[in-house]
């Protein structure tokens, strides 16, 4: 029989504990709102598989990933970041409160930061699944060069994670056979990865190839290569064989609600806001151009202070703006703009004319739109009016005082009759 | 339901994750086992695979370094 899951609410759920989540965590912590952050194995995400960080500003001492996110982790829990480590199996981001569920619990949110990263790309090579993680094929040159000490390996990719892992894992392999699948010479990585990896004699490439199958009895014994252009198989014997072939997002549990690219990418805007209102995206998962620990750490920021208005926005619109006890009027105004400025002066006249029967708002958009775009107004200024809590009616641009004292006039008496 | 600890405090991968797979070989539906794990690099791949293998999985971090990764058997 299933258990019952255990509820909790929070003001933030943060999925992914990478450098994008971890510093949302650390903005919204800082922000005092109830942060939880979800991470389904080690805090630190991808930056933990690196073993050189050399451009992460800050560290000129090429430290590892891990010593990088875990002062992240660190200063995400002096905010007051609550941390759970298990894998979300599903969410239900579309209502007001967002529903994450784990295997135990079940978590509402006001808002939802995704920032689930992405995972390894594999060949897809005949036989790799016999042969993943712990049965020859890995991801993590970190993880398991120790374990590779005099040994020969296989290493799959011509990227930069591909080149910079590959040079770490000579320090303990005696030999590192890359198969590259351009031509010969070229290689994906950064230009002084490439030169370094050419001059280092236990580095060997067999160029123009990719995996046709991987062999073994219990163990991977063997990678069998193929050469893309002549079609001629090359048997390379080895203890290990590691994949550095790119990623793809970490979106399977959102992507019936959240806007994705075609392959897989949450789209947001600049503020990290995704399709749907209070669910935000940060870090590598986003469509982006750069991805790096530092273009993260700029996403998870935005993320964090952007789910820290809209929570402020949704209690402001929800029990100010369209508060039930009086009729409403909300004057939505630019404060940069001559015009709207001007007529907040008869906003005011009517404030004292109407005091104790109608509720006044005033909402400046030069910062946020944000209220605005909630009562659907997108020309400034504007004038909503409200009745128990539903928008009555819009008026976009200024109106004749007389005409605006009219329409509450008859809305008050309105309201009387209905109280009475 | 049994709940079995297995101690891999000190151990490097890919020891915790052997040793998990064997002893989940022995267990029955239900079960839970816990690892206790103090490297990092049994954290990237344990519970991945455990979840791979279609467990209900649940990590504590009892110290700063030191985890427990709880994996129900469920097939």
């Amino acid at each position: 029989m299933p258990r019952e899951k255990k509820v909790e609410h929070y003001d933030v759920v943060i999925i992914g504990g990478g450098a994008a989540g971890l510093t949302a965590g650390i903005y919204a912590g800082r922000a005092r709102l109830k942060t939880l952050l979800i991470e389904k194995a080690l805090v630190g995400g991808l930056a933990t598989y690196t073993n050189e960080i050399e451009n992460y500003p800050g560290f000129p001492n090429t430290p590892k990933g891990e010593e990088i996110t875990n002062l992240m982790k660190e200063q995400a829990k002096k905010m007051g970041v609550t941390f759970k480590l298990t894998d979300v199996k599903s969410v239900d981001l579309l209502g007001d409160e967002k529903v994450v569920e784990t295997f135990r619990n079940k978590y509402i949110a006001k808002s939802v930061i995704l920032a689930t990263g992405s995972k390894n790309r594999i060949t897809n090579a005949e036989n790799e699944e016999k042969f993943l993680f712990d049965k020859g094929i890995s991801f993590c040159a970190t993880c398991d060069a120790a374990a590779n000490t005099d040994k020969t390996v296989v290493v799959i990719g011509s990227g930069d994670a591909a080149i910079e892992e590959g040079m770490f894992l000579t320090k303990f392999a005696k030999k590192v056979i890359v198969s590259v699948m351009h031509h010969e010479g070229k290689m994906d990585c950064n230009e002084i990865a490439k030169e370094a990896a050419l001059k280092n004699p236990k580095m060997e490439f067999i160029w123009d190839t990719t995996v046709a199958r991987f062999e073994g009895d219990d163990y991977l014994e063997k990678v069998v290569l193929k050469n893309i252009k002549t079609g001629e198989e090359i048997p390379v014997p080895c203890d290990n064989c590691f994949e550095f072939i790119g990623y793809i997002p970490n979106t399977d549990i959102i992507k019936d609600q959240v806007r994705l690219t075609g392959h897989g990418y949450i789209i947001t805007n600049e503020k990290m806001e995704s399709n749907i209102p209070g669910v935000f995206a940060a870090g590598d998962v986003r469509d982006k151009w750069l991805r790096q620990v530092s273009t993260a750490v700029g996403d998870g920021a935005i993320a964090g202070y952007a789910a820290e208005k809209y929570i402020a926005e949704s209690e402001i619109f929800h029990e100010v703006i369209m508060q039930k006890e009086k009729p409403g009027l909300t004057f939505i105004y630019n404060a940069v703009d001559a015009g709207s400025r001007e007529f907040l002066l008869e906003i005011e006249k009517i404030q004292n004319h109407f005091e104790g029967r109608v509720i006044v708002n005033r909402v400046d958009i030069y910062k946020s739109s944000g209220i605005a775009d909630r009562l659907n107004v997108s020309a400034f200024p504007a004038l909503v009016l409200t009745r128990q809590g539903k928008v009555i009616e819009r008026i976009i641009g200024t109106i004749d005082s007389k005409k605006l004292n009219d329409k509450l006039d008859k809305i008050c008496a309105e309201c009387h009759e209905f109280n009475s | 339901m049994q709940e079995i600890v297995i101690d891999c405090l000190g151990e490097a991968c890919p020891v915790p994750l052997v040793k998990a797979q064997n002893k989940l070989k022995e267990m029955n539906i239900g079960d839970i086992l816990i690892c206790q794990i103090d490297h990092s690099c049994a954290m990237k791949n344990l519970p991945e695979w455990a979840r791979t293998d279609g467990h209900n999985v649940e990590v504590d971090e009892v110290d700063d370094g030191e985890w427990e990764v709880v994996i129900e058997k469920v097939k």
